[in-house]
């Protein structure tokens, strides 16, 4: 496919590879913000080929991941409502409540449907006049802009049957509670292709003088992270901490205004919760008062429900950083993508299902024979 | 989550409110919305979608700048690599000829 498969050949992946290994004169620990980066390089084998020249910290940048217990526990009373139809992307289905997820309310009769688009969850709305017609809008700020529309929309079109239940979160005050944490490890970052798309990449250029950390734009491919790399790792060799842009065939320094106008329109700025993190000042999206009506925490009266997060997962200090999937306790013995204890093994970019599902087990564990994945770039 | 497929703009609709078209993903054709994209696209442009949004639009030539970059670099890399490693390389076959890649096991 065009713009995709030019981006995965492994003789210039490999290539790359030499190159960021001999530029490195230490093992720089790095962190890819975004989940669908950590997806390429644990699937890809990226972390392999590199052979210890730079470590990867995969970053806390999956929706799904940080989604605060309660959001999910509020997500699965709206579900068991008779009177709604409660609709969601696919991957937050069997994200962990406290009691049960959200399959499991399916499995008893609840109305969930999985929509590809808040647009669909629209269309489902105006189908169902008698039904109330509930959206989880999860999300960075790539998905913001869709789910902001979508309000938009209801509103102009007067469906008063429609609700949103809004955790959005932003990724440039996440990227700055690691940095500004006692333990902090990472030298310098990924930025997430996507995300700047829509924010561009002007926010980075105060977190990358004042924590004097190189950050890359970086795309999604095997060659854009690889590439990416290589740049930031430049810039560690030279002493330098600059915004730089891998990824100039599809961000712009400006992002995209409209979406962002959009965005801005509809949400606005809170402190949210990370599922395993805490709580991040200014981190969240929530709804303007002005689109009240659509706001399914305010229709539904949702404010009683609270949740404290169970002690013997670990995803807290994986998402940080502090722990590889393989060293928790639970990974692959408790805690399996079938069933998942925390958030990161249940989606396909969580760090845990990564390394769980591409065979990334310490040595020696008893997981380790029951083989590897199969990393197309590896070593052959 | 944050998933974004390029593809193809294979149709672009006026009339609606919301600004909408289709976009082809290497042979599967979907509806995507343009709005945040309208003033920037025209039709057979490339475009990243994202849960059925297209979010922005792929610059042609810098996508092939890219590319060249890493490709030249590769090859750079591939010269680099010949020089330093001349004899061990060299040995009884001789010179690698123009173009020639050395042996796979040893990058």
């Amino acid at each position: 496919m065009k713009y995709l498969s030019e981006y995965r050949d492994p003789a210039l992946a490999r290539s790359l590879a030499r190159r960021i290994r001999e530029t490195a004169t230490r093992p720089w620990t790095l962190m890819e913000v975004c989940g669908g980066q950590t997806h390429t390089i644990v699937r890809q084998g990226i972390d392999e080929l590199l052979d210890g020249a730079i470590e990867m910290i995969h970053g806390p940048g999956c929706p799904v991941c940080v989604t605060p217990l309660e959001q999910i526990d509020r997500a699965v009373h709206l579900a068991g409502r008779s009177d709604v139809i409660f609709t969601s992307f696919g991957d937050m289905l069997r994200v962990p409540g406290s009691d049960c997820d959200l399959q499991q309310v399916r499995a008893r009769g609840g109305a969930v449907r999985i929509v590809y688009s808040p647009l669909d969850a629209l269309r489902i709305a105006e189908q169902h006049p008698d039904k109330e017609v509930v959206f989880f809008a999860v999300g960075f700020e790539t998905t913001a802009p869709a789910n902001a529309m979508a309000v938009v929309e209801a509103a102009r079109r007067g469906l008063r049957n429609f609700s949103v239940l809004v955790s959005h979160v932003t990724v440039p005050p996440a990227m700055e509670a690691i940095l500004s944490a006692p333990d902090n490890r990472v030298q310098g970052f990924l930025a997430a292709g996507h995300v700047c798309t829509i924010m561009g990449f002007t926010e980075y250029e105060p977190i990358a003088a004042r924590y004097e950390v190189p950050i890359v734009v970086t795309g999604f491919e095997p060659l854009d992270i690889l590439e990416g790399m290589l740049m930031v790792v430049e810039q560690l060799e030279r002493g330098e901490w600059r915004v730089q842009n891998q990824y100039v065939r599809a961000v712009k320094r400006d992002g995209n205004e409209a979406a962002r106008r959009t965005v801005h329109r509809v949400f606005e700025l809170r402190d949210r919760q990370w599922r395993g993190i805490g709580m991040i000042p200014g981190s969240g999206l929530a709804m303007r008062p002005a689109f009240a009506a659509w706001d399914a925490e305010l229709k539904f009266d949702l404010a009683g429900i609270v949740a404290t997060e169970p002690a013997d997962c670990h995803a807290g200090e994986v998402l940080r950083g502090l722990m590889k999937p393989f060293d928790c306790p639970s990974f692959g013995a408790m805690c399996t993508p079938e069933h998942p204890m925390g958030a990161p093994m249940v989606s396909s970019e969580g760090a845990c299902a990564a390394y769980y599902n591409y065979g990334r087990y310490r040595t020696g564990s008893p997981l380790a024979h029951t083989g590897a994945g199969l990393p197309i770039l590896g070593h052959a | 989550m944050c998933l974004g497929i390029p593809g193809k703009i294979v149709e672009i609709r006026k009339d609606a409110e919301l600004a909408t078209g289709v976009v082809d993903f290497g042979g599967a054709k979907r509806e995507v919305c343009l709005s945040y994209v309208a003033d920037d696209v025209s039709l057979g442009d490339y475009v990243v979608v994202h849960v059925g949004f297209a979010i922005s639009r792929i610059d042609e030539a810098e996508a092939h700048k890219t590319y060249a970059i890493l490709q030249a670099m590769s090859e750079l890399g591939d010269l680099d690599f010949i020089r330093d490693n001349a004899e061990s390389l060299l040995g009884e076959a001789g010179l690698p000829s123009a173009g020639q890649r050395p042996p796979e096991s040893l990058l």
